[in-house]
């Protein structure tokens, strides 16, 4: 299973992603979020040690998913990224919108 | 032969599966020589509630089903002018994407014969005597198997249809790509450039524009999402791109604009990164604003490297205008020098074993370049190499923009009609009557009309706090006829706009005039703004001699007076004339 969800003790929603990381993930990606009852509430850590590539459809789920987490408010931490993925979130400047590490 | 267990009817209690209660419409035709055979089957397949047709042949059976609808056919073997191999070969061959299941009936036992029913295209046999409860279950079996059947050529017809739809969209979407993209403006001799239909599809553009006054701007852009998606962004981006750059905005202004368009517009998730270069060959210099796009490389005529343009922003349509940021990076240009632009698909590319063409490669190929006019062709072919027979998945951009003050800037003689906004010498007037005044605002209207001047719309923070206060300070001291000094205290202050809200609506004469009037100099220009209005004016000689204590003049005025180089009332003080001196 290329996406996995659980929710731990403090509330927080872990995604963790292995393979590639891009379109053919969506639904899977939509599922995992929609069904937190209070979404900008939580908070989230994606976990990318198991991801080896990324596009730009994934760069845009998770601005899906800020938007729905609160925007500017939002508590994302992107983790275990290699330095490939790690390369993308440097090109499009994403590390000022998520923590990513 | 006469079936064995004929001796029915009795209830029909023991159809195990029974078809579903369409059954009764289904139509079975019943091909047998003998009469005798046909009219059991008949009585038995109406009790059944089926429809019952009847031939006396293969020949018979063959007209029968070229006009009706059967569901399922029973066919004997041995008959006179064509056996049921020939008619059943004939019906399976004219059938088409439809199915019908033939079933045969048949006296015969030996194995072979047997074998040659499902040969000629039959689908089921049973031998004669038979029992009427099997021949009923298998019956039911086959119509069970051409329900199945129909139910997915429905979904496969559907699929079909789908794709065609899609297919249709991406042809669309291909259409609106080229258009977007008008290649002849890169079909300019300093532009060397790689853009496949793959690439087009995936969501890169690539776009050029003359300067008025001679240069280029490029974009480089890659959008999410692909086909039509893509190409529903791109639209906005490519007129913003094409006709800022034709009135002579900086790209700091175009990519502001371009954010502000598709964060409105697209929805989250669909965004573009770009790269926006200007190459300046008046001032010698390189300007690039780059949001996602890997690092442009600056490499000179003697094979150096001179700097990279690394990605600093986010992409379009991330970020709201407010928080986006536009500065941008400026490098000296010499002749010589060239520019390259590329999408992530060129280190992204994989060979046959799904390994990355990479930045190391891409550094060892401007590092192995021994001519740097054959740098693009190097890059290109290094590419090509690389992927080897991975080519159909071909989704690089590349381009190369050489500076060359005399090249770039040719262009614009073929251009004559962008010199057009140029700062040239004109006035314009308004005349705000009361409905204006009650409920509009005129000012978005008014800077638009002076945004018209190329050159003047870096200064719009400016131009417009000199319009809206001046508007206001007419509206109210002149026209309503309000006192400042009301808003001294904060009772007062409240009372004030309560007061201005009245007369406001109550407000049915009066005016605002305003007079634009401007004249271009060296580099730049001289608009002076004129306001006069229906209000009794004031005493200008006691209010220059009050304007030391500060108790008369609003911040407003004083903040005009600050932005302007002229600033005069006219001698009743119902008008006033400022003077705003800009430069490109």
């Amino acid at each position: 299973m290329p996406l996995n969800t659980n929710v731990d003790g403090n509330g927080t929603i872990n995604i963790d992603i292995s393979g590639r990381f891009d379109f053919n993930l969506y639904q899977d990606f939509r599922d995992a979020y929609k069904q937190v009852d209070n979404p900008a509430a939580a908070s989230y850590n994606i976990n990318m040690s198991g991801a080896d590539y990324m596009d730009s459809s994934a760069l845009g789920m998770l601005l899906l998913l800020r938007e729905r987490a609160g925007g500017d408010k939002a508590n994302i931490s992107i983790t275990g990224c290699n330095s490939e993925i790690k390369k993308i979130f440097s090109i499009s400047n994403f590390e000022r919108l998520f923590n990513i590490s | 032969m006469l079936p064995e267990e004929n001796n029915i009817p009795e209830p029909d209690v023991e159809s195990v599966n029974p078809v579903p209660a369409v059954a009764r419409e289904l139509k079975i035709l019943v091909v047998d020589d003998e009469v005798t055979n046909r009219m059991v089957l008949n009585a038995m397949l109406k009790r059944d509630g089926f429809t019952v047709l009847m031939a006396e042949n293969g020949k018979e059976a063959i007209e029968v089903f070229e006009k009706e609808e059967l569901d399922l056919v029973l066919m004997d073997v041995m008959m006179p002018v064509m056996d049921g191999y020939e008619a059943t070969r004939i019906i399976k061959s004219s059938i088409g994407n439809r199915f019908v299941p033939i079933f045969f009936l048949t006296a015969m036992t030996d194995e072979k014969a047997l074998a040659k029913c499902i040969e000629s295209g039959g689908d089921d046999f049973l031998t004669k005597p038979f029992s009427r409860t099997i021949l009923r279950s298998k019956i039911d079996a086959l119509l069970r198997v051409k329900t199945v059947y129909t139910k997915l050529q429905e979904q496969h017809d559907e699929l079909v249809y789908h794709q065609k739809h899609i297919e249709h969209e991406h042809e669309i979407a291909e259409r609106i790509f080229s258009k977007i993209i008008r290649t002849d403006a890169l079909n300019v001799s300093n532009i060397k450039f790689l853009l496949s239909p793959v690439a087009l599809f995936n969501g890169d553009i690539l776009l050029v524009a003359p300067k008025p006054k001679g240069g280029q701007h490029i974009m480089l852009g890659d959008f999410t999402g692909h086909g039509l998606s893509a190409a529903i962004g791109a639209m906005p981006v490519a007129e913003i791109f094409y006709s800022m750059t034709e009135k002579g905005y900086s790209i700091q202004d175009i990519a502001s604009e371009i954010n502000t368009k598709l964060n409105k517009t697209l929805p989250t998730g669909l965004f573009c990164a770009a790269c926006i270069v200007d190459v300046d060959t008046k001032h010698n210099k390189f300007t690039v604003w780059n949001g996602g796009v890997p690092s442009a490389i600056l490499y000179s005529e003697d094979k150096r490297i001179k700097n990279v343009f690394k990605s600093t922003h986010l992409p379009f349509g991330v970020v709201s205008s407010r928080e986006f940021k536009n500065d941008v990076q400026i490098v000296e240009a010499e002749k010589g020098d060239r520019i390259y632009l590329y999408s992530d698909g060129l280190i992204e590319a994989t060979d046959s074993q799904g390994v990355m063409y990479g930045e190391d490669r891409l550094d060892l190929c401007f590092a192995n370049n021994t001519d740097a006019n054959n740098m693009f062709d190097e890059l290109t072919s290094s590419q090509n190499e690389f992927r080897g027979d991975q080519l159909q998945e071909d989704d690089t951009t590349i381009i190369e923009v050489l500076f060359d003050a005399e090249e770039s800037g040719k262009d614009k003689d073929s251009k004559e009609t962008s010199d057009i906004k140029a700062p040239c010498k004109w006035d314009v007037s308004f005349e705000l009557g009361p409905e204006i005044l009650r409920g509009m605002d005129p000012l978005p209207a008014i800077l638009h009309v002076l945004l018209e001047i190329q050159g003047l719309y870096s200064h719009r923070g400016r131009l417009y706090t000199i319009l809206a206060e001046l508007y206001s300070n007419a509206l109210e001291h002149g026209v309503l006829g309000m006192d400042s000094k009301l808003k001294m205290s904060p009772e007062g202050f409240a009372e004030y706009y309560e007061i201005r809200e009245q007369r406001l609506t109550d407000l049915n004469e009066g005016f605002i005039r305003i007079n634009l009037h401007h004249e271009p100099a060296d580099d730049g220009g001289k608009l002076t703004i004129e306001y006069q209005d229906s209000g009794k004016g004031f005493d200008v000689n006691s209010y220059h001699a009050e304007t030391d204590n500060n108790i008369f003049s609003g911040r407003g005025i004083a903040l005009v007076k600050s932005l302007c180089t002229e600033f005069n009332y006219n001698e009743s003080g119902n008008g006033i004339q400022v003077v705003y001196l800009w430069e490109s």
